[in-house]
């Protein structure tokens, strides 16, 4: 088992360097000139030499795989080098990446224990009354795009009734650091909350179905083990590996899902630093965020895997 | 004589087909869900279609109208520079409902041939084909999206779609390669491998559709899940560029805080107009996986 995660594990280093190589030389065929984002015309015309001296320092002339080994080997010191409006990228992303994290994390949690236990409870209780608004609920809430939920929920909560902030994520004035965090968070998080219960709710409920019709749930029934104990034990344990493999999965979704919730809250996370980037083409912020991501991902997948390995040992014994 | 008995049991093969065929659309014709999710389905793609067919005008302003409510002359009123929103939702409609199916189909059809080879054969084609999946899982899509759209150095509406399907076949590769991975010990792969018959025949002649359900279901929720991500791109700034409307791109609009809260008709209709659709396709779903799964039967 160990060797099993040691193996994954050590599988996550070679997959990052092939992102960062295709992201660095993907962004580098998109001839965008970083110089015309600093500079203004005029200047640029009017000092030739110095714009040119500007690129030298830059490192804007070297070959392609010098810059990439350069930029990789500073990024190894823990060295992330600079935006281009100067400030130091390691220390924007020690600021937002909280932040991010804070959001997907409370949704990931609300949303794990809503939807997995209203699943389970109307699977057992199938055409119920739980059931029934569960999957009204779960049907509307995955329909509605999440932007527009979060537009709704805007329009309501911030614009009519005035109870939440319609953006960012700390006030100037705030005295209480913790109501001044639960109010920016409330509705980003009520957003991404929305979405990731429909679905989970969906997918556990229908695993639940599938585990209470299989066989081994009738020969439990028959042994006279006790419902409750059927629901349970042979029930739930064995429909929580897929709902849980899901579960792992949506979170690269989350993190996708707050770059947009980001955008449309101007909560100043790594999605919106990503986004902002993007739209001015500050290269190495884009190049940062970008890897971060894909760790991120990246660690949820051999999460997916561990997981599956834990719960099912032919997945282990077959690598 | 043997001729004889050969066709009798194909005609009874046939006909019990036949009657599982007719069993399973009764099947689907009562769950009324279901049958509601076909027919919106079925009324908003036509609308759509014969919208683009009869070439309803999405694209002059009418500049007298600017931002006119329902009602007259313009049925779902008017956009901030006085173009008809009833004809951006109709037209919008075509390219969503267009990147949807096709990024879902493909997606499925990639995903499903990868899946059985990987599921299949197992050991190192199997890593690899895993290893290819995670960097595509992996990857963000908004950063592909914004490099193929820098790269090519136009927001086209090809970008979108090649992206979509190239980050979408993971779910359908991890489902498909499971099944089969469970399904190559049966009993039947066996005797048709010990028949000699063509390791590509038993993939996709004998076990695929057995997994056929599971993928029918999945690429229908795909659709939904296309449009959807379309939407959210378009929204962003990032996805079909503002000349081609698609629901999402109408939706941009709804970025303006005074447009969201004066001309709510803007971002009301077109947003019904998704939650709509992937409400039917969802239903739709749903149906076809409670008829095609034999488990529940």
């Amino acid at each position: 088992m160990l060797k099993f995660i040691l193996k994954k594990l050590l599988m996550i280093i070679p997959m990052l360097l092939l992102i960062s190589m295709i992201v660095f030389f993907g962004l580098q065929m998109t001839g965008v000139d970083p110089i015309n984002f600093m500079v203004s015309p005029e200047t640029l015309s009017a000092n030739a030499n110095n714009v040119e001296a500007l690129r030298e320092s830059l490192g804007l002339n070297d070959p392609l795989i010098v810059q990439y080994f350069h930029w990789l080997g500073n990024c190894l010191h823990g060295d992330f080098g600079y935006s281009f409006d100067g400030s130091a990228i390691a220390s924007i992303i020690a600021v937002r990446m909280p932040y991010t994290f804070e959001l997907a994390g409370y949704s990931l949690v609300l949303s794990a224990i809503i939807g997995i236990g209203i699943g389970i409870i109307s699977a057992i209780r199938q055409n119920g009354i739980i059931d029934y608004v569960g999957r009204v609920l779960a049907v509307l809430g995955q329909a509605i795009p999440q932007f527009l939920v979060g537009i709704i929920l805007i329009q309501f909560f911030s614009i009519k009734l005035g109870l939440f902030p319609s953006g960012n994520r700390v006030s100037p004035e705030a005295t209480n650091t913790f109501v001044d965090a639960f109010v920016h968070l409330f509705l980003p998080v009520l957003t991404l909350t929305i979405g990731m219960v429909a679905v989970l709710m969906r997918y556990a409920r229908n695993t639940m179905l599938d585990v209470l019709n299989s066989d081994y749930i009738k020969t439990a029934r028959s042994k006279g083990i006790p419902e409750w104990k059927v629901y349970l034990k042979h029930g739930f344990r064995n429909a929580m590996k897929p709902v849980l493999v899901i579960l792992v999965f949506r979170i690269p979704m989350l993190v996708g899902g707050s770059v947009v919730i980001e955008s449309v809250f101007s909560y100043p996370g790594i999605g919106l630093t990503m986004t902002n980037a993007i739209t001015s083409g500050d290269y190495p912020v884009v190049l940062v965020t970008t890897l971060i991501i894909a760790a991120v991902m990246l660690i949820c997948s051999f999460m997916v895997d561990v997981f599956n390995a834990l719960l099912d040992p032919r997945v282990r014994l077959g690598e | 004589m043997s001729d004889s008995t050969t066709v009798s049991i194909k005609n009874q093969n046939k006909s019990a087909a036949s009657s599982l065929l007719k069993k399973n659309i009764r099947k689907f014709m009562n769950n009324k869900l279901a049958l509601f999710g076909l027919i919106v389905v079925v009324i908003m793609t036509v609308a759509c279609v014969v919208g683009m067919i009869v070439g309803v005008d999405y694209n002059t302003p009418n500049l007298t109208a600017l931002k006119t409510p329902p009602g007259g002359e313009h049925i779902l009123g008017t956009d901030t520079i006085g173009r008809d929103l009833w004809a951006r939702v109709l037209y919008g409609g075509c390219y969503s409902i267009f990147i949807g199916v096709f990024c879902a189909v493909m997606s499925s059809v990639i995903g499903a041939i990868l899946g059985a080879i990987s599921g299949y054969f197992g050991g190192k084609i199997d890593q690899l084909i895993i290893r290819i999946s995670e960097i595509f899982q992996a990857f963000p899509q908004l950063v592909l999206v914004m490099m193929l759209v820098a790269i090519v150095n136009k927001r086209g509406l090809s970008n979108l779609l090649v992206i979509f399907v190239l980050t979408g076949w993971m779910t359908t590769f991890r489902m498909v390669r499971n099944e089969f991975m469970s399904l190559k010990g049966e009993t039947y792969v066996k005797v048709c491998e010990a028949f000699g018959m063509k390791k590509s025949r038993i993939m996709f002649n004998q076990i695929l559709p057995n997994v056929m359900s599971p993928i029918i279901v999945s690429t229908t929720t795909n659709v939904a899940f296309f449009i959807l991500q379309e939407a959210a791109l378009s929204f962003i700034g990032l996805g079909v560029a503002d000349s081609t409307p698609t629901w999402g791109n109408i939706l941009n609009a709804a970025k303006s805080v005074s447009v969201v809260t004066n001309q709510w008709w803007v971002w009301v209709f077109p947003g019904l107009a998704i939650s709509l659709f992937v409400l039917a396709i969802n239903f739709l779903g749903d149906g076809l996986r409670d008829v095609l799964d034999a488990k529940q039967q």
